[in-house]
């Protein structure tokens, strides 16, 4: 923290310095970026950093000011149309579009930020070459400057492409997301016909307070600890299941290995939304599986235990709450298995023959063995990814989705009331309250929530592993 | 004799796992060529057996299943995607792997936390995003959506990077080569099984998503769709009982090049998934 | 100052509609019968003949037709969305428009989106969807509030007003003003049944009903845990549910005195699992299975009961059911497929043309042929065929005892929670006015 603090101070520093100590072209370079360039020589790195500048000029006044000065209301003036019956056209007013004007506005302030550290960065670059001038040192060239970004600075180009792509897909709509929390963006307020406005915390209140009539806090909690148990489940199952099924299939006294592994890659190539589907269909209510479940007196038989309710003619493996999730998750055994099995197969292969041999001369059990040598070695290789796993299963959509959208119907009635459902994971849910029901505001506070729960897993494992740094452990 | 019972025990019992896994796979197959249009729900085979739904799906397009179109979109998307994917996930795992660079912790840090930044979430902001530059309902767009955001997936490529010897590229660069050089040269043909991996995984992307496909192109025109969201449209409520073969036969088509894809880069895709998972 | 000129500018185009309004009314069937008449002889645009014809004293430029065919230079671009079973009657219909108008080049694509979930894809961006859409009225009013929706100031071809069924322009409108174009008027539910299985007597009464089906061994199935249909029992039993003024919110009253009776009778209903909760695909895949003898559901499904029935398939209105004792009307909701105009489209006065193309008379005579729905125009529904067609003549009886669907969001996700509590025999054993207070509650939760 301290140091990350220190480095802050330094950075700021450092302008100070470039301004108390660069000459004239320096302090220049803060008003006509390329100023200090053009005075050691640099043309075309100063006709760039001018370009920069002019660009930048355009940018502010041509989008970013209109945007910016409509950010504090998001808008004043309503949409309004007028349809001339005769002539058979319609005009429409120079109207506000909130949600455009978030966007644009967004977009407008990353690229102030963005265009402050490159001045910034100028600011030094320039006192950098004077100093360089002033001890006589050589001063690139512009074909030494182009080199030097396939060398020393080549992950600067490296990395330029990649990170143009993620801001523009990742940053700019998660910083969106997170505006969306603190306005009042729903259905009544959608744009472009309605104007939705800045409300501060109360998004975030709701949630947590259990009003009468809205139930968000109680579904919340409620589909959290289903989310984590699901998390929890889903990645434990597939990843012993895995590691199982790959011992077995590995295992010496196992003919034809490679037959099986096939086989069970078959069941991973159709894609996965065609196989989910599929498996809705074949275990829904009336479907094939309870057909024949009914015919070998399956059904009665669970009746009579209690299992299923008596009132009904089939098993409910998708539309009861206790038979869904216990299907849920057993057919996502069914579709992650083999994935793992595939890496289980790999990591096994290397596992160092030398302790399990000495392991078994000491006389312990082929469970022992497993227990003991080959878990640990499995952990210690896969952990990372184990919580890589973990994090894509609290945000699995897909399965939950696919499994239960349009069958199942919650009979959790303060659930209902907040178009909730048992088997709901936090991200169908808000891809519910999205999709259906246009409550994006709600939808964003639990999109934050989820990054934050992620956010933590994640940092918590990996800034582990980056820094325990087993990076240069085998180069 | 014990031996000889415990044998014939392990291969009944993998035989019945294997029986499980496929008899999903077994049932899409078989309705595929099922006369009856709707789910046969009292038996597992088909009543009547056809050819007519892959005719359908081949030869009979018409404003609803436009097969044909569908499948050389997503082919069209899912190789674009997977060029600009991979070429991406190499020039990060690359950099961060083999580059050293102020602030590169902090960075490797960070795209992670972003990576867990599940997409479904700030779909409607990447829909605005894409909208105001006019590439909704555009296949170009579609590639973008899939491929843009692929640079923070680096991780278990960069693992794998990791685990190629650095020797190998000081000795290069004593030999003057520059650092673009050694990326091509060296790092790149050494990381062929992460790079099929990878590519395996961005070529698979676009077949298998339906939500973002279905928000981005939304022109309700069948001919823009891809396979996805033309399968999943089928089994909507109104169509399901008029399209289920047809959809078992579709899910079929495609299953059958993955499948292929699959089970010849088994063995790449093994080493490439392990090489990088070590380290994570 | 903006406003004022704004309000000025819209009374006018107002009082211009109704003007044009009227004088539209006088000129429909002179412009119907135009193209025919004049084809052979002339390619004059139609509408322009028909405007000389009828209203001779009118300058040419007060036509507006005319006038949008001579401002139209440029290419016409409308996008048409109709639903998946609707694609090839459509296609037909908009070659038939394009002939209407020879002298303007139509360039325009028909996309596939059920009328059911129109508005699920019209909402995500109104901006983006189709000029001219389908979709079933039961979302007119979130159609209206998103600005989806271009109202019908005027008509231009036929009387939209006058010359559809009462209900459905009523059901096509919001707040007195209409803001689509009637299409189909069997958008509502009624009770089909295999005649072998029961007589004209039996289906008067749901117990009687169950009775019978009970002998025979055979199911009946109704979609109870979904809001529309549950709405039925409540409604007939006299409870009320209705959309509030702002459009948003509900009244309701599901859980005043005496309604755990409804509830009670529902559980009652379902206890002998022979009045089975099911979803409409299943039903389909049942009937024709033969485990299911009599289903409520609409005439989307007359194909499916047709082919498995035969000469026994029958429909009807809905039976009565008893609450404590006493014979009770099951209710239903009226429902209207209607095809609305996007006032996003860069052609509105194309694609208003457009819709009432689509749902004039000939239109909805064609798809009352090719399809078998219900039409709302009222002389394409007196036809004998219309008439005859048992599933629209059960829709007719049950029209007495239908309200036209007007409620709010929130009513869905509660009422289809409580039918599925119901049909499963309320297995936690939760008081029924509990259960019922808490519905309420969530159906009447205030939106901000």
């Amino acid at each position: 923290m301290k140091k990350a603090l220190n480095a802050i101070g330094n950075y700021f520093k450092n302008i100070g310095i470039a301004f108390a100590k660069g000459d004239i072209w320096v302090k220049l370079s803060a008003i006509v970026m390329g100023a200090g360039y053009f005075a050691r020589k640099q043309i075309i790195n100063g006709i760039i950093m001018l370009l920069v500048e002019v660009l930048f000029v355009v940018m502010c006044i041509g989008y970013a000011a209109p945007n910016l000065a409509k950010f504090g209301t998001l808008g004043t003036v309503q949409f309004e149309q007028v349809f001339d019956p005769l002539t058979m056209t319609s005009t429409v007013n120079d109207y506000d579009n909130s949600f455009l004007i978030l966007l644009n506005s967004i977009i407008s302030l990353f690229l102030i930020l963005v265009f402050i550290l490159f001045w910034i960065a100028n600011m030094k670059a320039v006192y950098r070459l004077q100093q360089k001038k002033e001890n006589g040192e050589h001063i690139n060239n512009f074909r030494e400057d182009v080199r030097s970004m396939f060398n020393e600075k080549f992950h600067i180009t490296l990395l330029t492409l990649p990170a143009i792509g993620v801001i523009l897909m990742n940053i700019l709509p998660i910083l969106v997301l997170v505006a969306v929390a603190f306005t009042n963006y729903d259905q009544q307020h959608m744009p472009p016909n309605a104007l939705f406005t800045w409300v501060g915390w109360n998004n975030f209140k709701n949630l947590f307070t259990n009003s009468v009539t809205v139930t968000f806090g109680y579904s919340f909690k409620k589909v959290l600890v289903w989310t984590l148990e699901w998390a929890v489940l889903a990645t434990f199952t597939t990843y012993i299941g895995g590691i199982l099924l790959a011992k077995f299939i590995n295992d010496k006294k196992t003919k034809l290995p490679k037959m099986w592994r096939t086989l069970f890659i078959v069941a991973i190539a159709v894609p996965q939304f065609v196989t989910l589907l599929l498996v809705r269909n074949f275990f829904a209510d009336n479907g094939i599986v309870n057909t024949f479940c009914s015919s070998i007196g399956l059904t009665d038989f669970l009746k009579s235990v209690g299992l299923v309710s008596s009132n009904l003619t089939y098993i409910p493996f998708l539309t009861n709450p206790g038979w869904a999730k216990v299907m849920i998750v057993l057919i996502n055994i069914w579709v992650g298995v083999p994935y793992q099995m595939l890496v289980a197969t790999g990591v096994l292969m290397n596992i160092p023959e030398d302790q399990i041999e000495s392991a078994r001369i000491d006389g312990a059990n082929p469970f022992q063995i497993f227990v003991k040598i080959t878990m640990p070695y499995m952990l210690f290789v896969t952990g990372p990814s184990l919580i890589t796993d973990f994090v894509k299963n609290i945000n699995n959509f897909n399965v939950i989705y696919l499994l239960t959208q349009d069958v199942y119907v919650t009979s959790d009635q303060l659930l209902a009331n907040s178009n909730a459902k048992e088997i709901d994971l936090l991200v169908t849910w808000l891809f519910r309250l999205t999709n259906e029901y246009y409550n994006y505001k709600m939808a964003s506070v639990i999109g934050i929530i989820v990054f934050i729960i992620c956010a933590a897993f994640t940092l918590i494992t990996f800034t582990r592993t980056i820094k325990g740094d087993k990076e240069e452990e085998f180069q | 004799m014990k031996k000889k019972v415990n044998l014939v025990l392990r291969h009944v019992f993998l035989l019945l796992l294997v029986v499980i896994w496929l008899v999903p796979i077994l049932w899409l197959f078989v309705t595929s060529f099922s006369g009856y249009k709707g789910i046969n729900t009292s038996h597992f085979f088909p009543d009547t057996w056809t050819l007519d739904n892959y005719a359908q799906l081949f030869f009979r397009s018409d404003s609803i299943v436009q097969y044909n179109r569908w499948f050389m979109n997503t082919l069209v998307i899912a190789i674009f995607t997977c060029i600009i994917s991979t070429i991406l996930v190499l020039m990060v795992s690359y950099t961060m792997s083999k580059l050293r660079f102020p602030g590169r912790k902090q960075l490797m840090s960070f795209s992670i936390i972003l990576n867990m930044f599940p997409g479904v979430l700030s779909m409607i902001a990447v829909y605005f995003t894409l909208k105001t530059f006019g590439l909704t309902n555009s296949h170009i767009g579609m590639i973008i959506v899939y491929s843009a955001g692929a640079g923070l997936g680096y991780l278990i490529c960069k693992g794998f990077m990791d685990t190629i010897s650095v020797s190998l590229s000081e000795a290069a660069r004593l030999e003057g080569a520059s650092e673009a050089k050694i990326f091509w040269r060296i790092i790149i043909p050494l990381s062929k099984p992460i790079i099929v991996y990878t590519v395996i995984n961005a070529f698979l992307l676009p077949w298998g998503d339906f939500v973002f496909a279905k928000l981005m192109l939304n022109s309700g025109v069948a001919t823009d769709w891809t396979v996805a969201i033309g399968l999943f449209n089928m089994l909507g409520k109104s169509m399901i009982n008029k399209y289920f073969s047809v959809f078992c036969a579709g899910g079929v088509i495609i299953s059958i090049p993955i499948s292929i894809l699959f089970v010849i880069m088994q063995k790449f895709y093994v080493e490439g998934i392990t090489g990088g998972s070590v380290k994570g | 100052m903006k406003k004022k000129v704004l309000a000025t500018l819209l009374a006018t185009a107002m009082v211009a509609g109704c003007l044009a309004g009227c004088g539209g009314s006088n000129d429909t069937a002179a412009t119907e019968e135009a193209p025919a008449a004049d084809a052979a002889t002339e390619e004059a645009a139609p509408a322009e003949d028909a405007a000389e014809e009828t209203a001779p004293a009118a300058d040419a430029a007060a036509d507006p037709v005319a006038n949008l065919i001579a401002a139209t230079t440029d290419t016409v671009t409308l996008t048409v969305w109709a639903s998946e079973e609707d694609q090839d009657l459509t296609t037909q219909l908009l070659d038939e428009f394009k002939a209407a108008y020879p002298d303007v080049t139509f360039d325009i694509t028909l996309g596939a989106e059920s009328e059911s979930t129109a508005k699920d894809t019209i909402l995500t961006d109104v901006e983006a969807a189709a000029d001219v859409y389908a979709f079933a009225d039961d979302q007119i009013n979130e159609l209206v509030q998103a600005g989806a929706l271009q109202e019908v100031v005027t008509s231009y071809t036929y009387d939209v007003a006058t010359e559809n069924a009462a209900g459905a322009v009523e059901a096509a409108s919001v707040d007195g003003k209409l803001y689509a174009y009637p299409m189909t008027a069997d958008n509502g539910y009624f009770m089909f049944y295999d005649s072998s299985v029961f007589t004209e007597d039996d289906v008067q009464s749901l117990e009687k009903m169950i009775e019978v089906a009970e002998a025979a061994g055979k199911k009946i199935a109704m979609d109870i845990s979904n809001g529309w249909y549950i709405y039925s029992f409540f409604q007939g039993a006299g409870y009320e549910l209705s959309l509030n003024d702002d459009g948003v919110t509900n009244t309701c009253t599901w859980n005043a005195a005496g309604a755990t009776d409804v509830a009670q009778a529902i559980m009652d209903l379902t206890a002998s699992g022979v009045l089975v909760d099911m979803g409409d695909e299943d039903m389909a895949t049942q009937i024709a299975e033969g485990t299911i003898v009599a289903c409520v559901n609409g005439t989307w499904r007359a194909e499916t009961a047709a082919e498995a029935w035969g000469d026994n398939y029958a429909a009807t209105k809905l039976p009565t059911f008893q609450v404590a004792g006493k014979d009770c009307q099951m209710s239903s909701y009226s429902g209207y497929k209607l095809v609305g105009v996007n006032p996003h489209s860069a052609n509105v006065g194309w694609s208003m043309l457009l819709a009432e193309y689509l749902t004039n008379e000939a239109s909805q005579t064609a798809r009352f042929e090719a399809r078998g729905l219900g039409p709302a125009n009222l002389a394409a529904a007196s036809s004998d065929a219309v008439q005859a067609n048992p599933a629209i003549s059960a829709l007719a009886a049950q029209a007495a005892y239908a309200t036209p669907q007007r409620v709010g969001g929130n009513f869905w996700s509660p009422a289809e929670t409580l039918g599925q509590i119901l049909a499963s025999g309320n297995p936690d054993g939760t008081d029924l006015q509990t259960l019922l207070d808490t519905t309420v509650e969530g159906i009447t939760a205030p939106v901000e």
